[in-house]
């Protein structure tokens, strides 16, 4: 439950049960997100992801989580420690999403975060949207929080998720071109992208705090 | 027991590390958690030069960190990249406010976490990037493919750059656009007479049959370009790894010339002195000036037997920044 009685902004003990439900939702789903790993790339994706969230778990624990700046500094940090090439990507894109304001976050804010965010791993990871990845998610979750009438951030992150989650089901039709993926081209093709899926929960996430 | 001198594998990095703070700790300091190895007594006022990579090519970078060269060497586990957050905090431990440069050598895990730490400080710290690929074995004309591997050229980039951030005053955008100017001028070619022994399983990452000696080889125990089976005089291998680099870096009679003749882990400092020997003989039947030389183990891929000769076309702002002061444990 917010505490700041602003169901218009998201405050830091917002953002923190927001990871802290992502967490559990990777932990459920890990063993699903391994086996689609496993039939496309090269199956360690699911225990990677569930590693850096349970370290980011107790991380959490120890901070005031003043603002979701904070917060999102402290989980990417978790990924930035991990080896791979998801893993890196998350923590770059959770820790651009930290250079946002040190305050509770409006939906503008957000959705300039994550524009911002996405762009930097569209940069660095050289992934462009239709290309089985994880921008295949990250990108229409940033159109619809830069296109939402929605003033409050629990509606405006529904429709994020919805956008994501669309997204996410997408990779399912779409041939590699990045990442491990790649090697296997047309035989992975039915495949949905474990990175996608995983950044659709995360949006989905936000229902439950 | 195994052949390689080390104690339980997740402990072979850390205790690397501990162990270069023993022979050297003078000179270097060790960061823990996340780990990078810093200089004993830290620049004052300069720009701030940053490296690191896959461990198993010592004394690659740990070994120049010091007065003259790099201001923090990251590590990561064997042949394996460091992460973003040992990177970034490596950098934020050394930036005096000048700014940083970081030289990375061209590998996919390399240049996505030292990408990401630089990307990620870019709103509180000036950091820019020199990209080493001078590994001509791997040339390509495909268009986005992954470009040229990094090896020994990385080690003149460092040399020049940490001289030129301790010239007084010497800005962040000269020490890289320096960097980028050894890298130019650089090539690098390598042979291996024998592989690489992986210390968990003791398995070599190739095999060779007797008289074979793979040519184009890299420093993480890849196959090279092609298996050869070469005369066996000296003056043959070293032609067959300088001449295309001459050709390459389209060095004309009379180019004053930087060689580094380096050893790849197994290779006797005897016959790396004969490389050098036949590297200056074969340079000078060129009509080109070899003026400066580094003669060594420097860029190791572990216990690999065979060399690499690296040639740097030089000018006079290059060789002075090389023979400037350096204090380093394996460069001084």
């Amino acid at each position: 439950m917010t505490d700041t009685g602003d169901t218009a902004r998201l405050s830091g003990p917002d953002a923190r049960a927001w990871f802290l439900a992502f967490a559990d939702r990777i932990s459920r789903g890990a063993d699903d997100l391994t086996d689609l790993d496993r039939r496309a790339g090269d199956g360690d994706f699911g225990w990677n992801i569930d590693t850096s969230l349970g370290r980011a778990r107790s991380a959490l624990q120890d901070i005031d989580a003043v603002h979701p700046a904070e917060v999102f500094g402290t989980v990417s940090d978790t990924f930035l420690a991990s080896g791979g090439t998801s893993g890196p990507l998350f923590g770059l894109w959770f820790g651009r999403v930290a250079h946002g304001p040190e305050e509770p976050w409006t939906v503008a804010d957000l959705a300039m975060a994550f524009d911002t965010a996405t762009a930097a791993v569209q940069r660095l990871g050289g992934a462009q949207v239709g290309q089985k990845t994880m921008v295949d998610a990250m990108a229409p979750a940033v159109q619809a929080l830069a296109g939402t009438a929605r003033p409050g951030w629990r509606e405006a992150l529904g429709e994020a998720a919805e956008a994501a989650s669309a997204g996410a089901d997408s990779t399912g039709g779409m041939v590699a071109r990045k990442g491990r993926a790649s090697y296997l081209g047309e035989r992975a093709a039915d495949v949905v992208d474990p990175g996608a899926l995983s950044i659709a929960w995360f949006f989905a996430s936000a229902a439950d705090v | 027991m195994g052949r390689f001198v080390m104690n339980a594998r997740e402990n072979l990095v850390q205790q690397a590390l501990e162990g270069l703070e023993v022979s050297d700790g003078d000179l270097v300091r060790l960061n823990r958690d996340p780990d990078f190895v810093t200089r004993a007594e830290p620049a004052r006022d300069e720009v701030a030069v940053v490296s690191g990579g896959g461990s198993g090519h010592e004394p690659l970078h740990t070994g120049f960190v010091g007065r003259g060269m790099l201001h923090a060497a990251v590590p990561g586990d064997v042949f394996a990249s460091p992460t973003a957050l040992q990177v970034r905090a490596a950098i934020e431990a050394t930036d005096t406010g000048r700014g940083t440069v970081l030289i990375i050598k061209n590998y996919t895990g390399d240049v996505l976490n030292f990408s990401i730490a630089a990307d990620l400080l870019s709103n509180t710290h000036t950091v820019e990037t020199v990209l080493v690929d001078d590994d001509l074995a791997t040339s390509s004309e495909e268009e986005g493919g992954p470009g040229r591997r990094g090896t020994a050229a990385v080690v003149v980039t460092e040399k020049v750059c940490g001289a030129a951030a301790a010239e007084a005053g010497a800005s962040v955008d000269r020490v890289r656009d320096l960097g980028r100017k050894v890298v130019s001028r650089s090539a690098t070619l390598g042979m291996s007479f024998r592989a690489p022994t992986n210390p968990l399983t003791g398995l070599r990452s190739f095999e060779l049959e007797e008289g074979e000696v793979e040519f184009g080889v890299g420093i993480h125990g890849e196959r090279g370009i092609e298996t050869r089976r070469p005369s066996g005089e000296a003056a043959d291998l070293v032609e067959s790894l300088a001449s295309p680099l001459v050709e390459a870096l389209g060095l004309d009679r009379g180019a004053p010339v930087l060689a580094v003749v380096n050893g790849l882990g197994a290779t006797h400092g005897l016959e790396l002195s004969v490389a050098a020997f036949e590297l200056r003989r074969f340079l000078e039947g060129k009509g080109l000036s070899l003026e400066r030389t580094l003669v060594g183990p420097y860029v190791t891929s572990l216990d690999m037997k065979g060399f690499s000769i690296t040639l740097t076309a030089l000018d006079d702002e290059l060789t002075e920044l090389w023979d400037a002061p350096v204090h380093t444990p394996a460069l001084r």
